[in-house]
């Protein structure tokens, strides 16, 4: 099987859920986003369109930060389509993030913690497993996906724009949606097959 | 009644619960469920169970933990030692224990009470929604009127709310998702951003567009709802009514399309109006008059069929010379061609025509749907206003003229139409507690069953010289006043003779120096109060102007009865079910915080006012024997929310059950959410009571030397400008406006850390959008510093960002960021303080309900 994303953006009003609602569930530190909000404008005033693109970690199924990676830290789980970091074997060289063309890799290298007094109570227990000075990326809540759970970003979504399932599977809704809705990739000129996929908005 | 002995002061330990409660970074309130492990709570999520946000929650609601968390919060109790107030002033905070400070207060309050209750003026804010009660209860034991939420002016809807309330009996209109086809917004967001049920809206809204709803969104911005559009149409700035007004020209004068059934049942159209432009009525009933067409003659409205009721001609009835209200409305449309609307609104001519023309062939006039079995007028077009179109001096009409749309094709509350948000409820089916609907008045127009605030809608009560603070009682199509905070009060109290002055004020959580306007204007009537004390979780830009401030506890520490009741404020409307969560605390309280319900019990207690306190929760509550508190028995606030929900849910239903459940749901029927041809009631298409309303307070006015506009109250809706469309002096090319940001509710959520790191990534939360070619027509880059300067002198910087998206003679301006307090580190000095250009007296609010105007004519230069 392969886990996928599909995300609608004719659904998606940009309110930041899927971006805080990671934040949550993950407790990562300041600059570090699993999932992310874009804006964008096309057109010409007065036949403007404001794009919101959500994005997260595309899990390709030919990933270029898994090549790249020296110590094999960066790997693709073949059972599920998962690509995941290790991060006690990471050493921070941070080619991956030279390599993803997608920039959804971060470099933990920042405060480890919001507020200048510490780390809160919900930081100590959310943020203890992070790593500093390694790469840190969305890991398709795979701890809540073995859970019988779907990600936090899909779950929480307030707008029900983010799908999540087995593309491997013709049946799932994932690959149904993709199929009739037309579902795309970002950028699939570059061959790395990404499983997050775009309903055009 | 019973009571209940749970100790909801001591910290849970060793545990592992999801627990229901509801959220508060905004005063939508949707239901979550929170995970506390150990006495932390480690995530919060949305309660699947609850229709409130339907198991999902929008950016902010997500972020609570850490403002939870933020270690800035308050922790004990505060004095000033400095007695100098004022915007620079160190107040020198000196901590001091609970009965210090609230001996204190209770000593205050206490001589305040005997001498004259009026002077104590209660602010709270409204992001925690349910403060309302416990704030309401103990006002009114205390006796005083002078209540006053969101800050008084700009973050509330004068219009909306009051318009909502007489057209749609509910605090606020949203379109019937579920079957609406072609809605359009004029300055609103709802299920894109902000707004009441916005985290249920945001769902409902992309179902919507999923199912293909057409969405035309009239704002000067394509941000949230204008992003998702399916055409934007972009608008000068206040200037709604216009293009609204020339809409129902081109459907009633240039197509001839309009639901005459409708007009005819449910609006006062075909009541007889005489040259004096009121009812012509029956001398023996004194019922308005409309012409029996069957009959050929003029008889009172309940004796006629509505079929029969004449909307077009002249007649002559009891000897005078009269015409329908609709006829009246018509002929006054003339003059609103959509050539003359171009030159205020800048919509293109045809585009207006094109745009009514839609509007009015998509209401498909004259249809049926079957809702489960039940046969009901199909209407699937809504026209939405809200914030953005009546923050103005024109407020009133603003609203009024595109609520019209709705009415001239009776898409008012039924299938797919313009809704209120759950005016009609037929009661909690065990028991049929929780009924209320809304019912005629004499002259057959309606009034709310439900109401929130200062006075309901419709009808208007009798102006009379003031006795309250904000002149509420004097202008009585206002809600929240400027009056409490404006540059003027004291000059206004003075010419009406007020027999006493503000002098204690109690604030909850409100930051009234960023939210109302101009921060030194707000400051100045801050400093006249001889004692303030000021729940806060942070030490805003308001709290340093405190003697006392008190550590309050977060929405997570917090227990309350009903977190989205009224149903016309925070549920969602539309069919579904009918949902009443609760809040419950989740985590223990730090240091000496303490909830401020159980404050204001307590400050009772010591004044001696518990037997009133009791009284006025009962009659708030509307508790019923055997869960009526008695004499002056000490409640805690558990117990009071257990004793509410017991009086509602039934005896087996108290709080224990409710934390347990988080709430109780039941289905809503076709004839509760479509209840418009259910009931007998008509709303009103010619406002024949304003002329009145002018007259009462212009007799108190005019020999005062205050001249009230009387344009403002006329009958039929009309364009009036605001100072910014008037405003000639050179350089000042910009309409400065603001708006409410998805990111940020008022000025509260700038400090949590999660909330302000995605807004400083946001393209648009913390900067000064303009239209790009504007900006390079002047030679201004994006990221540029500026300064935005008033007509009148006032000034704030901020950084330009360009875009296509906002008109070529707009600046947008997100929320009331630029924070400057110590207190809120995280928040300080992000964004722009878009209030500081915004005047706070007479002058610059509308003249009929009191909402301060939120354009300004602005020139830039660079900073």
């Amino acid at each position: 099987m392969r886990w996928g994303m599909v995300i609608d953006l004719k659904r998606c009003i940009a309110c930041y859920g899927c971006q805080l609602a990671c934040k949550a569930e993950h407790g990562t530190p300041p600059g570090v986003f699993f999932a992310r909000v874009l804006k964008h404008e096309e057109g010409q005033f007065p036949s403007v369109r404001q794009l919101f693109l959500p994005v997260l970690c595309n899990h390709c199924e030919e990933p270029p930060c898994v090549d790249v990676c020296p110590t094999g830290a960066s790997s693709k789980n073949d059972a599920d389509g998962i690509v995941s970091i290790d991060p006690d074997v990471c050493v921070g060289c941070r080619s991956c993030m030279m390599a993803c063309p997608y920039s959804n890799r971060y470099f933990n290298d920042k405060p480890q913690h919001y507020f200048p007094q510490g780390p809160t109570p919900f930081e100590q227990r959310r943020g203890a497993d992070h790593q500093r000075d390694v790469v840190m990326k969305c890991n398709f809540c795979k701890d809540r996906v073995a859970a019988g759970k779907e990600p936090a970003c899909v779950a929480n979504c307030v707008t029900v724009a983010r799908v999540f399932g087995d593309l491997d599977d013709p049946n799932s809704e994932v690959s149904r949606l993709i199929k009739e809705r037309g579902g795309f990739p970002l950028h699939p000129e570059l061959g790395t097959k990404p499983s997050v996929y775009y309903l055009p908005a | 009644m019973q009571t209940h002995t749970a100790d909801s002061h001591s910290a849970p330990v060793a545990d592992d619960a999801w627990l229901p409660s509801a959220c508060a970074l905004c005063y939508a309130s949707c239901s979550i469920r929170a995970h506390r492990v150990d006495g932390t709570v480690v995530k919060i999520e949305g309660n699947p169970d609850s229709v409130v946000g339907k198991g999902r929650l929008c950016g902010k609601g997500v972020t609570g933990i850490m403002t939870q968390y933020d270690p800035n919060r308050l922790t004990k109790p505060l004095r000033r030692t400095n007695p100098k107030k004022g915007l620079g002033e160190d107040p020198g905070w000196k901590e001091i224990s609970w009965d210090e400070a609230l001996d204190e207060i209770a000593a205050v309050l206490e001589r305040v009470r005997q001498e004259d209750p009026r002077k104590l003026v209660v602010q709270r804010t409204t992001t925690v929604s349910a403060s309302g009660m416990p704030f309401r209860a103990f006002s009114a034991a205390f006796g005083t009127p002078n209540v006053s939420a969101s800050g008084g002016g700009i973050h509330c809807g004068n219009g909306a709310h009051l318009i909502s309330g007489t057209m749609h009996a509910s605090w606020s209109v949203v379109p019937d998702f579920a079957y609406c086809n072609y809605a359009m917004y004029f300055g609103a967001s709802k299920g894109h951003a902000a707004g009441h049920a916005s985290g249920s809206n945001m769902g409902l809204a992309a179902d919507a567009r999923a199912r293909g709803m057409k969405m035309v969104v009239v704002d000067p911005m394509a941000n949230f709802a204008g992003a998702k559009a399916t055409e934007w149409v972009p608008i000068r700035v206040g200037t709604d009514a216009a293009l609204a007004l020339s809409m129902a020209q081109v459907m009633v004068r240039e197509l001839g399309i309009y639901d005459r059934a409708y007009l005819q049942a449910k609006t006062n159209g075909a009541y007889l109006i005489g040259a004096d432009q009121r009812y012509v009525r029956d001398a023996a009933s004194n019922q308005p008059l409309v012409w029996d067409t069957a009959a050929g003659v003029a008889r009172p409205f309940s004796e006629v069929a509505a079929a029969d009721m004449a909307l077009e001609g002249s007649f002559s009835a009891g000897g005078r010379d009269c015409e329908p209200a609709f006829a009246k409305l018509k002929a006054h449309l003339a003059k609103f061609t959509p050539e003359w609307a171009e030159t205020v609104c800048t919509v293109p001519a045809k585009n207006i025509r094109r745009l009514a023309a839609e509007f009015a062939s998509e209401a498909c006039i004259g249809s049926t749907i079957v809702i489960e079995g039940v046969t009901l007028p199909y209407r699937p077009v809504a026209a939405i206003a809200f914030r953005g179109n009546q923050g103005h001096l024109n407020s009133n009409y603003n609203f009024i003229a595109v609520d019209l749309l709705n009415q001239l094709v009776g898409a008012a509350d039924v299938v797919g139409s313009c809704l209120g948000f759950n005016p009609a409820c037929k009661g909690f089916p065990e028991n049929g507690r929780l009924r209320y609907l809304p019912k005629p008045d004499a002259d057959g127009l309606m009034v709310a069953g439900m109401w929130l605030g200062f006075h309901y809608p419709y009808p208007p009560t009798e102006p009379r010289l003031p006795q309250n603070l904000g002149l509420q009682d004097l202008f009585v199509m206002g809600l929240n006043s400027i009056f409490i905070n404006s540059s003027d009060q004291e000059a206004f109290w003075q010419k009406f003779d007020l027999p006493y002055r503000p002098e204690v004020l109690i604030n909850f959580g409100a930051n009234l120096v960023m939210a109302i306007g101009n921060g030194e204007v707000v400051a100045k009537s801050l400093e006249r109060y001889k004692f303030m004390v000021s729940f806060d979780l942070f030490l805003t830009e308001t709290s340093q102007f405190a003697d006392i401030v008190l550590p309050d506890a977060s929405y997570l520490q917090m227990t309350d009865s009903r977190a989205n009741f009224p149903f016309m404020f925070s549920l969602p409307g539309g069919m579904g079910e009918w949902c009443w969560p609760i809040r419950q605390q989740i985590v223990p309280l730090d240091g000496e915080q303490r909830r401020f319900t159980d404050v204001l019990l307590d400050l009772a207690d010591r004044m001696g006012m518990r037997t009133d306190l009791n009284a006025a929760y009962n009659a708030a509550m509307n508790l019923q024997a055997p869960y009526r508190l008695e004499g002056d028995r000490p409640y805690s606030y558990e117990e009071i929310c257990d004793a509410d929900l017991k009086s509602n849910f039934g005896a087996e239903r108290g709080l224990d059950w409710f934390k347990q459940h988080g709430l109780i749901k039941w289905k809503k029927q076709p004839q509760e959410v479509y209840w418009r041809p259910f009931l007998d009631v008509r709303v009103p298409i010619y406002w024949e009571f304003l002329g009145p309303v002018w007259e009462g307070i212009n007799t108190i006015c005019a020999p005062r030397g205050i001249d009230i506009a009387k344009e403002y109250y006329a009958p039929l809706p009309d364009f009036l400008p605001c100072h910014s469309h008037r405003c000639t002096k050179p350089g000042f090319d910009f309409y400065a406006f603001y708006y409410r940001d998805v990111l940020h509710t008022n000025s509260f959520t700038m400090e949590n850390p999660w909330l302000d790191e995605a807004a400083s990534l946001d393209p648009f939360s913390y900067t000064i959008a303009i239209n790009e070619q504007s900006a390079r027509e002047r030679g201004l880059r994006d990221g540029q510093s500026v300064w935005v300067t008033s007509e009148s002198g006032r000034r704030v910087k901020g950084r330009l960002r360009l875009t296509q998206a906002v008109h070529p003679d707009g600046l947008g301006i997100a929320a009331c960021a630029g924070h400057w307090s110590s207190g809120m580190p995280v928040a300080k000095g992000k964004g722009v303080f878009f209030n500081e250009l915004l005047e706070v007296d007479f002058e610059h609010v509308s003249p009929i309900n009191l909402s301060l105007d939120l354009c300004v004519k602005a020139s830039l230069t660079p900073a």
